[in-house]
């Protein structure tokens, strides 16, 4: 029982979203009442708990645990705001949404109604709407890189790359050594035809993470595009053809690498190959 | 190894049960007990907690927005850079950040009039107060009462270093030093009962005496500092903050990180030498001290406002700095 309320306390911390987990943990200290010994620590628990519960759609423990919350912090806007994911899972998006505004004319800067919200426009496929919502909100929680992330999603779902490009810009600023943003960043500057840069980018990501594949695939890509089309790299702060020469060779040969190891399926091993020789 | 036992047999001292029944612990108890008491009047005292204004939070997001692109803007590429500094510098100087763009040019009135901040300072002091009173009565008490007591002996010998912190107010030079006097043990009380209040009140309790020592001393320095840097939050007149940062930026320079991030790679990989990467710093180096003696005073100006920061103290200096470049530029 320590060991389950250590790990779930570990889980609040590092932010992870382990549904399976939590539920695993949590419901036998929520059902056997063994979760009252942690005292303070007892409702966080319980909030954590609801959500995962809410996530793997265990709807009976999420009903216990906002009941418990309820009855312990009655009228509270984060109580109100499980009360209005329950809806959200239920399906009731207009009842939700009407829950999370009536928490943000109490008070506007509820940071966790406001996302909510944003989440709810998003669901019920107001697209615009939910990006004008999300950009109000980032104009004052700028360093919310998660926020900046969700905008440059829906973003691309509208197909404005521009714009993304901007949100994972943020991104990358934010949290520069995260290799998935730069990922993501050069996959849209690819997608905007701006190889150059995007080659620059997907280097990046196979310098912080060695021998990524897809970021590798990138490069070839990337390079393939360049040689063809050399007008493309007159730019002065392109890569020179020497290097590109080199990149390529390097990517061809770290691809292969990857795919001759034993761990390699051998349907991927060949379909490689024949991409690869395809470029 | 004689000396030693012929002073411990000199210093056989016995001590009156009754100091131990009706000092010790008594001192003890009424610590412990001023502290949990202590722990649910702050509770009380504090009540709802302040509601956070929308505008001044976005006001210094704003602010740490630019220090983030001045900070890690060299992982952006450099049109990216620029456009945010442009839009930003813009932003800043119209004060289309500040909480009341309007009120920028209006003379300030007297803070003592302004109800936010007559109510955070009266906040602070609330707290101050309920942390520094208890602890002043209960110092006053022993100090009235058990002055010169000598309460317990250390089980284990000490050097004669430690007679200022366990001897305090029994001015005695030859008593050993493993006696400890009742002021002493206050204070050993004052700092060791922490854990104590952790188990009775559960972590994230108000009755930490170690606060009492942080609000002590921020107090002094609030009175050494005058009213500009009261810790109780004067308010900063933003205007001129951000044209600081605003100068802060217009100034930062971009170098982008990815600019020999293929010979990086390749170097990584084992595909070229090493040395290439040295040799290609080298080459940006000189090129860069090519280009700046020519524009060597603006490279000083840079080094010296860049130090100063968003210290609204400097804001004279990079102020006319400001009007120098600009009647430079003209």
């Amino acid at each position: 029982m320590v060991n389950a309320a250590k790990v779930l306390q570990d889980l609040r911390a590092s932010a992870e979203r382990k549904p399976d987990v939590v539920v695993r943990l949590g419901k036998p200290l929520i059902i056997s009442g063994a979760v009252k010994k942690l005292d303070a620590d007892a409702w966080l628990v319980y909030e954590q708990v609801a959500i995962a519960a809410l996530d793997v759609g265990d709807e009976l423990l999420a009903h216990k645990c906002i009941e418990a919350l309820e009855a312990k912090f009655p009228g509270s806007a984060r109580v109100r705001r499980l009360q209005g994911m329950r809806l959200e899972a239920h399906g009731k998006l207009e009842e939700a949404s009407g829950v999370y505004k009536a928490i943000l004319e109490e008070d506007e800067t509820n940071v966790l109604a406001s996302k909510r919200q944003v989440m709810v426009l998003h669901a019920m496929g107001q697209t615009t709407e939910a990006i004008a919502a999300l950009v109000k909100y980032l104009d004052i929680n700028y360093t919310d890189f998660e926020a900046w992330l969700q905008l440059g999603d829906m973003y691309l779902s509208e197909h404005m790359y521009p714009q993304a490009a901007f949100c994972l810009e943020e991104c990358l600023m934010l949290q520069p050594q995260n290799h998935i943003f730069h990922l993501k960043y050069a996959e849209i500057l690819y997608t905007q035809e701006n190889y150059s840069l995007a080659l620059k980018e997907f280097c990046r990501v196979v310098e912080l993470c060695k021998d990524h594949v897809r970021g590798l695939y990138g490069i070839k890509l990337c390079t393939s595009h360049l040689r063809q089309n050399p007008r493309l790299a007159k730019d002065t702060k392109a890569t020179n053809q020497e290097d590109l020469e080199a990149i390529d060779l390097l990517a061809t040969e770290r691809l292969l690498a990857v795919y001759s190891s034993d761990k390699a399926a051998p349907s991927s091993k060949d379909s490689s190959k024949r991409w690869l020789e395809s470029l | 190894m004689g000396a030693w036992t012929v002073l411990q047999e000199r210093q056989a001292m016995l001590l009156d049960p009754a100091i131990r029944d009706w000092v010790l612990i008594p001192i003890m108890f009424v610590m412990v007990l001023v502290g949990i008491v202590r722990h649910h009047v702050t509770v009380l005292l504090s009540g709802t907690p302040k509601k956070a204004d929308l505008k001044s939070a976005r006001e210094t997001k704003a602010l740490q927005r630019a220090g983030i692109l001045r900070a890690f803007g060299s992982h952006l590429p450099s049109q990216a850079f620029e456009t945010r500094k442009v839009y930003l510098c813009e932003a800043f100087e119209k004060g289309r950040y500040l909480k009341d763009p309007d009120a920028k040019n209006k003379p300030k009135g007297n803070v003592m009039q302004d109800p936010a901040y007559v109510e955070t300072m009266m906040d602070g002091m609330k707290k101050n107060m309920m942390n520094i009173v208890p602890q002043t009565v209960i110092m006053g008490w022993i100090n009235f009462f058990f002055s010169g007591f000598v309460l317990i002996k250390l089980p284990f010998p000490l050097t004669i270093r430690f007679k200022s912190m366990l001897q305090r107010g029994v001015e005695t030079s030859d008593m050993d030093v493993s006696w400890v006097s009742s002021l002493s043990w206050y204070f050993l009380n004052l700092f060791g009962l922490q854990s104590v209040f952790t188990l009775i009140l559960g972590s994230g309790h108000a009755a930490d005496a170690m606060r009492d020592m942080q609000a002590m001393s921020t107090m002094g320095m609030g009175a050494a500092a005058g009213p500009q840097y009261s810790p109780t939050g004067q308010p900063q007149d933003m205007n001129k903050v951000f044209l600081s940062e605003r100068e802060n930026l217009e100034i930062a320079e971009h170098e982008w990180g990815l600019d020999n991030v293929e010979t990086r790679l390749l170097v990584k990989y084992g595909k070229k030498p090493r040395e290439v990467l040295l040799q290609q710093q080298e080459a940006k180096k000189k090129r860069l001290t090519s280009t700046s003696s020519t524009t060597k005073t603006t490279t000083t100006t840079t080094t010296s406002s860049s130090s100063s920061t968003s210290n609204a103290s400097f804001q004279p200096a990079s102020v006319s700095m400001a009007r120098a470049k600009k009647s430079k530029r003209a």
